[in-house]
């Protein structure tokens, strides 16, 4: 479909001269009296609309399916016509609306009957509408801005629908010359102008109106080309019903629309509530929801009448009950926005969520072939598929690949989803870097997938709930202190799990036995868990912490252990020296108040958690690793400190001291700013870098 | 996209190939190796396709319904007759009536004809048939072009030279264009044998039965997929923007957040099965989720992702293709401005998972869901003015609704000129007043011939009174104290 039809810009020219306010001979009692209160009452005389109430409420008519069905793109521009022309909206958007075209059209009020009538004539309002022809909107503003050198496929075409009163048939015909004239002149203005664009092709709708009763002085004629720009087509309509139905039916040619009539709606209201009475709303929609009836010339079948003029057809389809509310998707191949033909009439069961609508059939099968679903208040007729589906007997997934996989994240990913779901964001909120709210979107998908494994025996620290936490952290974009702070404190968590000797979630698929021992468990969970904060180190300083914490805080990687195990001997010694210099140093940060102050709340929460690592009836086989090495550093240390003659009480300061010792080192990292150093001491203490520090406390 | 092999059985397609020292060949064979070809590709690689075989001569058969079974495919094909004359009209009728009764009229379908381009003499041959083509009543319209969308593909067991010795070749690309004109003409270069029969159909192979390969991207997670059917092109607006948009081979899922649908692929062999796919974890979760994924076709085009099952245990991922644009679903709003919750102040969905952004309220509310006044037919301006009066009769509890009605009845008035109304409903208040029983509370009266005079006032277009946006506001009396009046007794 072309975006810049002639549908794109309406004009409404409405007559607003003095022989506008004739009567349309059309009358309306108003006052239907009661037959309790008839009697000694005189009845008020009947009202009758003016052929300007006439033209203007049709044409409102007219406006309204317009902006029901299409809310944005396709815009009217609406002007009256007397001694002078006035323009009551622009082609903006914010301007499109009845509402806003009821209040100017109040603001100018019925004609003057008193004008001078040989003054006043509908060609202003015809000049001032090619004028507005001209005149860019905003759509077309964009594309041509989009499109550069190309802007000149940005057309523009329009059509001007005149409501008036014209004398004869020469006045038509001098009324499409005028149009002409002026598109010419307009053109050649509009070649020179960048807010101007030529009109390529015009639609004039001259709309004669007469009163009832009245014989007609105009005569119709179909659609003509007048010029290669210019078509002209003349309706002749009665005022009051008929102008109303011609309105309904150009505006169902110039925006293709089609009319579907629900029947077998069930009453809501009170007074029918326990009776079975129903009844049917017409509704106006775009054709190709009408599609499958269309194609097939199946119009007829799906229960097609002809009604009023003869020129509308509806289809009929039948309102299902019960109503469904589930969330199932349909098999649905398209979504269109309706509007009712009367707005007056209920419209309250229709915004219901969901209606299927079924074809009238005189026999078989029941056959859906649409739904009425409301979405945010607005109502869309759902084209649903009603034949064969070439989708039909699809293939299990399981029989492709992976589909032999038994173990995937299923729940992980459902909670990964929910993570990443979408929300809308306000026209143009775009973040630091200048993304739109969807890059961000898929900026945080590449984040949080850095590391994913799929199954569930891929992974050791997607199985822990110990990890989440820092699971959780890792992947944001910007971290707090506090993130960091929960990170250490998981990691802290998992060294407590390795010295307590807890069993991992390690998967034993394809290795023999009972899989890896702990150490190896303990080994693997933390290689993963550097994979996975590795890949976000890049993104910040604080992501860097998170690693450094990891690695000064987990067992010796497998290539240390080898060295320490041949090195066992050396490394006792070394460790005394290396004791001696940790000592200091923790005597050094002790000195610092505010460090202290973590430390000692620390050390409470840990107090515990010591005892029930002392009290901790857990195998001591596996304690060969950390553990051992604590014990390993009490030994030098009693001898290097302790002077033999305090002894007997010393002996026990000393290993309270030592337990406390060992609980707040983790504790002390967690509070202080400058933890850095202090790991990389910890590190030392299990490594490398041994020597020097022993030389520096000798 | 359903395939139609029409296949030419006329006499003439049993001509000899002359062929120097080989095996002698009729045409029919040379078609009927073409087409084995074909049917294996598509066992191999497009084996979710529908295939019907239809022969034709003067009159014509559905050999095979539609089908995913090549094998009873193959099976017709090489127990074909010979038949007499060709006539085309009726096989494309044939055509046109089969696929409508399997697939309705919006499905769009593949036509392979299969012919040696002698279409026929006389009554019933293309030539007469195009030849006729105005002079036909309603009920006797060409077949072409079909309801349905459709690709033609004319496989000539002919070369070029020899079809344009005759006025086949004019034939048939009008044939082609008649059809819609997507599509083409086949035909064999150099001599006829089954080596130029098999680059012929490769030719097709290419052009219409490859499949569509792509990679499912959500993140760092990929996945090689195959969609079926293929997405085609689209042409959104051939003004503006006259390139048919593709769909990118590298889909971006977009974010878990209703159309035309898509089949991921499984035929791969049972080894691949073993190795973990994100396909599967995707569509286990969207299944165990009840979830939806946007998924990103190219710039500007999206579609979703889902578990689709069938009425068996059966379930695979779907992926339906929204029409191209920024705004394809009104309700979610444009797809560019959907963005992940944790930038949101707080989260849309809620703690519990209780609430939802969607669906994203429309910027102005449309007719039916507005109090909107339609004088149109008599009795929606009767029905006002009896609602007023009913209301003016239970003065004063019904003091508020009876001005909302005046003010909504006024304003319209005033919008469409209609100041005569006003005059009228002024009258009919006074003659309410003056009717009103002795019972009556004393600020009916009052309240009665107050809004009688403002619409009075209104009707004579008085700028001061006749504002659109003034409201007539109940009449404040020592009885109404506050002019609230529908506490009172």
């Amino acid at each position: 479909m072309r975006m810049f039809s002639v549908s794109h810009k309406t004009v409404f020219v409405v007559d607003h001269c003095p022989y506008m306010t004739e009567s349309s001979r059309q009358q309306i009692e108003c006052d239907m009296l009661t037959k309790s209160r008839a009697q000694g009452v005189i009845p008020l005389a009947p009202v009758s609309k003016s052929l300007w109430t006439c033209a203007v409420e049709c044409s409102m008519e007219y406006c309204r399916i317009l902006y029901d069905i299409y809310p944005t793109r396709k815009l009217v521009n609406y002007i009256v016509s007397d001694s002078e022309f006035h323009i009551l909206n622009s082609w903006r958007q914010e301007d499109q609306s009845v509402q806003e075209l009821m209040t100017a059209l109040a603001a100018v009020g019925p004609p003057n009957p008193r004008e001078d009538p040989e003054c006043c004539s509908i060609l202003h309002g015809l000049v001032a509408a090619v004028e507005s022809l001209c005149k860019i909107t905003e759509y077309q503003h964009e594309a041509r801005t989009a499109l550069v050198d190309l802007a000149d496929r940005v057309a523009n075409r329009g059509r001007i629908i005149c409501l008036t009163n014209a004398k004869s048939d020469t006045h038509v015909r001098m009324l499409e010359d005028c149009v002409l004239e002026t598109i010419q002149e307009q053109n050649k203005l509009a070649a020179g102008s960048d807010r101007l664009m030529p009109i390529q092709q015009c639609e004039l709708v001259l709309v004669h109106i007469y009163p009832q009763g009245d014989d007609t002085l105009v005569s119709d004629r179909p659609k003509k080309e007048i010029s290669s720009v210019l078509s002209s087509e003349v309706h002749s309509v009665r005022a009051g019903r008929h102008l109303a139905s011609k309105l309904n039916v150009l505006v169902q040619q110039h925006f293709d629309l089609a009319s579907t009539t629900i029947t077998n709606i069930p009453m809501k209201e009170e007074q029918h509530a326990n009776t079975s009475a129903n009844y049917d709303v017409e509704l106006l929609h775009h054709r190709d929801a009408h599609m499958e009836f269309i194609k097939s010339g199946d119009l007829h079948m799906a229960g097609s009448t002809s009604r009023d003029s003869g020129l509308k057809e509806t289809v009929t389809l039948k309102w299902c009950t019960p109503r469904t509310n589930s969330v199932e998707l349909h098999y649905c191949t398209g979504a269109y926005r309706i509007s009712p033909v009367e707005v007056n009439i209920r419209g309250r069961s229709m915004r219901s969520r969901s209606v299927l609508l079924e074809q009238p059939r005189k026999s078989g099968s029941k056959v859906i072939s649409h739904m009425l679903s409301c979405h945010g208040g607005e109502i869309f007729l759902h084209m649903l598929n009603s034949t064969r589906s070439t989708l039909e007997d699809p293939p299990s997934i399981s029989e492709g690949c992976g589909g032999r996989v038994t173990d995937y994240r299923i729940t992980d990913f459902g909670e990964f989803m929910r993570e990443n779901r979408l929300t809308p964001f306000a026209d143009m909120s775009l973040d630091a870097a200048g993304r739109p709210p969807i890059e961000r979107a898929k900026a945080q998908l590449e984040r949080h997938t850095r590391y994913w494994p799929m199954i569930i025996s891929q992974t050791t620290i997607f199985n822990m709930q110990a990890v989440v936490p820092l699971a959780n952290l890792i992947v944001k974009d910007t971290m707090t202190e506090d993130d960091v702070l929960t990170c250490q404190k998981t990691v802290y968590n998992l060294v407590d799990m390795e010295r307590k000797n807890d069993p991992l979630p390690i998967s034993t698929v394809g290795s023999r036995g009972k899989g890896p021992k702990r150490d190896e468990q303990y080994r693997i969970m933390w290689n993963e868990l550097e994979t996975l904060v590795k890949t976000h180190v890049g993104t910040s300083e604080r992501h860097q912490q998170v690693l450094e914490c990891i690695i000064a805080c987990r067992s010796k990687p497998p290539e240390e252990e080898e060295r320490k195990k041949r090195g066992r001997k050396r490394e006792d010694k070394e460790d005394k020296t290396e004791k001696n210099g940790k000592e200091l140093e923790e005597k050094m940060w002790t000195q610092d108040s505010d460090r202290l102050k973590g430390a000692m709340e620390r050390e409470k929460e840990d107090q515990s958690e010591s005892e029930v690592i002392k009290d901790s009836p857990d195998s001591p086989e596996p304690f060969n690793k950390k553990p051992r090495l604590a014990t390993e550093e009490i030994q030098p240390l009693e001898k290097s400190k302790g002077p033999v003659s305090l002894f007997s009480l010393w002996t026990n300061r000393i290993t309270q001291a030592n337990s406390r010792k060992h609980q707040e080192f983790a504790g002390r990292i967690n509070s202080v700013n400058n933890k850095a150093e202090l790991y990389q001491h910890l590190k030392d203490e299990n490594g490398l870098d041994v020597h020097e520090n022993g030389k520096a406390t000798r | 996209m359903p395939t139609v092999v029409l296949m030419d059985a006329s006499l003439s397609m049993t001509r000899p190939v002359s062929l120097e020292g080989s095996e002698e060949f009729q045409r029919k064979n040379l078609a009927v190796h073409g087409l084995t070809m074909l049917f294996e590709h598509m066992a191999m690689n497009y084996r979710l396709e529908f295939t019907a075989l239809v022969a034709f001569s003067s009159l014509w058969e559905l050999m095979v319904p539609f089908t995913r079974d090549y094998n009873a495919l193959q099976e017709a094909l090489s127990n074909l007759e010979d038949f007499d004359k060709t006539c085309l009209e009726l096989a494309l009728q044939g055509v046109s009536t089969i696929m409508q009764q399997e697939w309705g009229s919006a499905c769009p379908c593949q036509l392979v004809l299969v012919t040696d381009g002698a279409l026929g003499i006389g009554r019933g041959s293309l030539r007469h048939s195009l030849a006729t083509l105005k002079q036909r009543g309603e009920d006797k319209k060409f077949p072409l072009p079909f309801p349905f969308p459709c690709k033609l593909y004319i496989m000539c067991i002919s070369n070029a030279e020899e079809l344009q010795t005759t006025d086949a070749m004019d034939n048939l690309e009008q044939l082609l264009i008649l059809s819609g004109g997507e599509g083409q003409i086949f035909t064999m270069e150099g001599p006829l044998c089954l080596k130029s029969v098999q680059a012929m159909f490769g030719k097709l192979i290419e052009q219409a039965y490859m499949p569509f390969h792509a990679v499912l991207r959500c993140g760092h997670l990929t996945s090689d997929v195959q969609v079926f059917p293929r997405p085609e092109p689209v042409m959104i607006d051939e003004e503006v923007d006259p390139v048919p948009k593709h769909v990118l081979t590298e889909a971006d899922e977009v974010g878990a957040g209703t159309t035309d649908e898509m089949e991921e692929d499984t035929s791969t062999n049972q080894m691949a099965g073993k190795s973990p796919n994100f396909c599967v974890l995707l569509h286990g979760s969207l299944k165990v989720e009840g979830m939806v994924a946007l998924v990103q076709l190219g710039p500007d085009w999206y579609g979703m992702l889902y578990s689709q099952a069938d009425s068996k245990k059966k379930s695979n991922l779907m992926m339906s293709l929204f029409e191209p644009g920024p705004e394809p679903l009104p309700w979610l709003g444009k797809v560019s401005q959907l963005g992940p919750i944790s930038d949101a102040p707080e989260n849309p969905y809620g703690e519990d998972d209780s609430k939802s952004p969607f669906p994203v309220q429309p910027k102005s509310k449309r007719s039916y869901a507005q109090n909107v006044t339609v004088w149109i037919k008599a009795s929606g301006l009767q029905t006002d003015v009896q609602k007023i009066l009913r209301n003016a009769r239970k003065l004063p509890e019904k003091t508020q609704t009876f001005y909302k009605e005046l003010n909504r009845l006024r304003k319209a008035a005033l919008a469409f000129g209609f100041w005569e109304l006003l005059k009228g409903v002024a009258e009919l208040l006074e003659r309410e007043c003056t009717l009103l029983p002795d019972s009556a509370h004393p600020d009916a009266a009052f309240q009665l011939s107050h809004a009688a005079q403002q619409l009075k006032l209104a009707s004579t277009g008085d700028s001061q009174y006749a504002a659109f946006e003034h409201n007539i506001t109940p009449m404040l009396t020592d009885f109404s104290g506050g002019g609230g009046g529908s506490d009172r007794l």
